[in-house]
């Protein structure tokens, strides 16, 4: 008796969350704002719409997290029925609410619209809205859950058949004036109608996403199976073929494939990657949480500002190359220098006295006294770009100018921040850093110099960031201080807790998914930290340790013995 | 009791012996409270000994300024000469000297191998623009750190497979071994053992104490074991010297302390006198 009222209050009470998660986003006008995007045009007037996903995807959620509890799966499909049901009572409550208070609710909530109202209540009398929403979040609900307790046979197809649908209608803005671009029309015709997909494409992205779904983890363990056959010279001559096709694509990808609008978001992904490299020896490699990480950034813009411009106090106007080491070398030792002080600090104190530091860092580019150097409010302009003058030639792609200019040396330096910083990782500095993080005390313990190597993490975290300041001056022409405000120091900490703390990959993704995703909504910017605050909770609930883990370094011998089981497990099938 | 006899010493050993450690009335003190009050100790070369006494007696507070972690109010120790006194930890691990925990210390999120790597830190040089240029100097240092963390592994008996698994998963037992590992790691001299046998059921207690012994014959290292376990002590140690409220009470042979009527009052309280 007692377990069926526990369960009541269980699935009622996340039903509450997901209710309430929907009057929030109704509330703040994300629903009313994004129903003016589409995502499936079933024909001339009948479409679903962003807005409309978005109060469907808290009952989806919360049915999906309702039915992962235990018990058999009648149970758990009723968990999923009822926490959809109980989304659904709330969303119609506050449907009941705001009509019956409209439009005087304006005047505290300004977002609970009349055209909000009748989007929530499909154009109908809100009673029968809410009933009619009722019912279709106790379906979604369930529906859910219905996908939670399948195998997971049938489970990943159909996630990533939605997955699909949702990522390439997402991608509209892009992909469309592309296909338009390279005279594709029929195709951008065929797959959007109205900014949305329609059904037909809808369809096939589906198939296609439930295929590759399917398709993915045996095709990927038989080419691990092969790769194991192999002998180290096919292994290596696979390996490098691999990598040429990822450099290919890379080289391809401004110019060829992406388009200028795209470029542009893949060199701010760029700038975050170098950031985040350099913020992940600090915070993931050390452990030292350093809020104040866009002082880096900002001395490494203002060092190529001043030594590449010929307007900058300096007026050398050297070129962005010679430049790049003295700002790399200038940049460490501001790291030093803010290292130093914070040396006995720990955690909750470090984060505290860094953030300070990043914002005295803006406010010394601010100042008066020293406008006549740095150019005060005005900052410094007249940056040259970095590849003659912004417009060279490369073979196979030709002309290259505009973002795609910045791209090819940003794709560089990320390559080379990178391996620098895969280097470090998996040497003894990197043990000595990891170990430092881990217990700080026992490292000393242990041997290591922890104020020595508190340093170096400081000073070789600045200069990777420095590259990203450098490429940043560059692909603005100039730099003001208004650039450097504590948000860039919160999403590079965002996207190195995201990918994962210590990853590499982690980073990239990161980076991806913090300064891509937002980008792909880009007229919804009003609500970008909202997306942000939301895609950071939902993965630290679902995946604390990051997207893509430091599962820390397999073993070449581990390997090997693993290659020996698979091979022996194979040789049957491999027989014939 | 088989293992006090087994382990008897063969001579006690007399203060004008090799000492590799010694501490000349070091007093430590926080604000009001005296922890240590002058206290003399000597660790002969090559032996085993070890610090008992009631909890609170100062026992881990003693043991903490040996490996550089406090530095004492008043008075010096001296490790094979040297005065280590104001020493910070990382040097006085540089010396030899390396020690254990009393509730594991490991580096959790790192495998078990990595841990026994960074207890190599000291004896290996590898410089981060060496590791980043590849140079083959690292790649040299490189393969023999991995190869001398697996002969540690296999020496204080952890298998092969677990070398891949984060410390913080391993059985109690082999987090316990691991951390041995990981302080043999440095190539000590001297290694300080605190509690080394803490959870531990009699069989793995016992485990551990012939272990410690095997470890002194087999890597010519001198133990110092903080002990709270009667047993352990008196089965594996050639001296023992015994803590009580901060001072040194007694020091002496395993048999000498258990005749010991101040001991047996401070430490054994009434279960033994009774």
């Amino acid at each position: 008796m007692t377990d069926w009222i526990a369960f009541l209050r269980r699935n009622a009470r996340l039903g509450l969350i997901g209710g309430i998660v929907s009057l929030y986003l109704a509330a703040v006008g994300i629903v009313l704002a994004f129903s003016e995007r589409n995502v499936i045009v079933f024909s001339d007037d009948v479409s679903l719409t962003l807005g409309r996903v978005m109060l469907a995807l808290p009952p989806i959620g919360i049915g999906y997290f309702a039915a992962r509890s235990g018990g058999g799966i009648p149970t758990r499909l009723t968990a999923g029925l009822l926490a959809g049901f109980v989304t659904g009572l709330v969303q119609g409550a506050g449907l009941l609410v705001a009509s019956a208070l409209s439009p005087q609710i304006r005047d505290v909530l300004i977002r609970i619209t009349p055209e909000l109202i009748s989007f929530v209540s499909f154009g109908l009398d809100p009673v029968v809205g809410a009933v009619l929403g009722v019912a279709i979040c106790s379906l979604l609900g369930l529906a859910a859950a219905a996908i939670e307790v399948t195998r997971a046979a049938v489970r990943r197809p159909i996630i990533g058949g939605f997955l699909a649908v949702g990522i390439l209608s997402l991608a509209e803005p892009f992909v469309r004036p592309r296909l338009q671009d390279m005279d594709l029309p029929n195709v951008a015709n065929f797959l959007y109608q109205d900014h949305g997909l329609t059904v037909a494409a809808a369809v096939l992205a589906f198939v296609a996403g439930a295929a590759i779904a399917v398709l993915w983890k045996p095709s990927r363990a038989a080419i691990n199976r092969r790769m194991a056959a192999a002998d180290p010279g096919q292994q290596r001559m696979v390996r490098w073929a691999w990598a040429l096709v990822v450099i290919a694509f890379l080289y391809a990808l401004p110019v060829k494939i992406a388009g200028p609008f795209l470029t542009q978001v893949l060199v701010l992904v760029g700038l975050y990657i170098l950031l985040g490299l350099g913020l992940n020896i600090v915070v993931g490699f050390a452990g030292l949480l350093d809020l104040g990480y866009v002082a880096f950034y900002a001395v490494g813009s203002y060092l190529t500002a001043l030594l590449t411009s010929p307007n900058s106090s300096l007026g050398i106007g050297m070129s962005f190359w010679v430049a790049l080491p003295i700002v790399v070398l200038g940049t460490a030792i501001v790291g030093l220098f803010i290292g130093a002080p914070v040396l006995r600090l720990r955690g909750d104190y470090l984060a505290i006295v860094t953030l300070g530091f990043g914002e005295i860092a803006r406010l010394l580019f601010l100042s008066d006294a020293l406008a006549p150097w740095l150019g005060g409010v005005q900052g410094i302009t007249g940056i040259p770009d970095i590849i003659d003058s912004g417009t060279y030639t490369l073979p196979l792609i030709g002309e290259v100018s505009g973002p795609a200019a910045t791209f090819y040396p940003l794709l560089a330096l990320c390559a080379a921040g990178a391996y620098f910083a895969y280097r470090l990782k998996y040497a003894r500095v990197g043990r000595a850093w990891n170990a430092m993080r881990e217990d700080e005390d026992v490292a000393q313990a242990t041997g290591v110099n922890t104020t020595n190597f508190k340093l170096l993490a400081f000073a070789l975290g600045a200069s990777i960031g420095s590259l990203g300041g450098a490429v940043f001056a560059t692909h603005l022409e100039s730099v003001f201080p208004g650039s450097f405000v504590l948000q860039v120091s919160i999403t590079t900490l965002a996207v190195v807790v995201l990918g994962g703390m210590g990853s590499i990959p982690g980073v990239v993704v990161g980076a991806l998914v913090l300064i891509g995703l937002p980008e792909m909504l880009r007229e919804f910017a009003e609500f970008k930290l909202l997306v942000y605050g939301a895609v950071l909770v939902v993965v630290m609930i679902l995946r604390p340790e990051g997207l893509l883990p430091d599962v820390g370094r397999r073993r070449e011998l581990h390997e090997a013995e693993e290659a020996e089981e698979v091979a022996r497990t194979a040789a049957p099938s491999q027989a014939s | 009791m088989a293992a006090a006899e087994r382990a008897a010493p063969e001579k006690a050993v007399d203060g004008k012996a090799d000492l590799i450690l010694r501490a000349v009335k070091v007093t430590k003190q926080f604000e009001g409270l005296v922890a240590n009050r002058e206290i003399d100790f000597e660790i002969p070369r090559h032996s085993i000994v070890s610090i008992i006494g009631p909890n609170g007696a100062g026992k881990t507070t003693f043991f903490n300024q040996l490996s550089g972690v406090y530095h004492p109010t008043e008075g010096t120790i001296a490790f094979e000469n040297i005065d280590i006194s104001d020493m910070a930890p990382h040097e006085v691990a540089e010396l030899g000297v390396a020690r254990t925990y009393q509730n594991i210390r490991l580096f959790r999120d790192l495998t078990a191998l990595t841990n026994v790597s960074v207890g190599q830190h000291v004896r290996t040089k590898g410089q981060w623009y060496a590791a980043v240029f590849q140079l083959p100097s690292v790649r040299r240092e490189e393969a023999a750190i991995e190869k001398r963390s697996y002969e540690l592994l296999e020496i204080v008996g952890l298998r092969r497979s677990m070398a891949d698994v984060l410390a913080k998963n391993l059985p109690y037992g082999d987090q316990r071994r691991l951390e041995v590992a990981r302080a043999l790691a440095s190539d000590p001299k001297l290694l300080l053992l605190d509690e080394p046998t803490a959870g531990m059921n009699p069989g793995e207690t016992r485990q551990m104490t012939e272990f410690i012994g095997q470890l002194r014959r087999d890597l010519d290292l001198t133990v110092l074991l903080i002990e709270h376990d009667m047993k352990v002590v008196m089965g594996v140690s050639e001296r023992i010297t015994v803590l009580d409220y901060g001072e040194k009470i007694a020091e002496g042979t395993p048999a000498e302390i258990r005749a010991n009527p101040r001991v047996i009052e401070a430490y054994l309280g009434k279960q033994a006198t009774a």
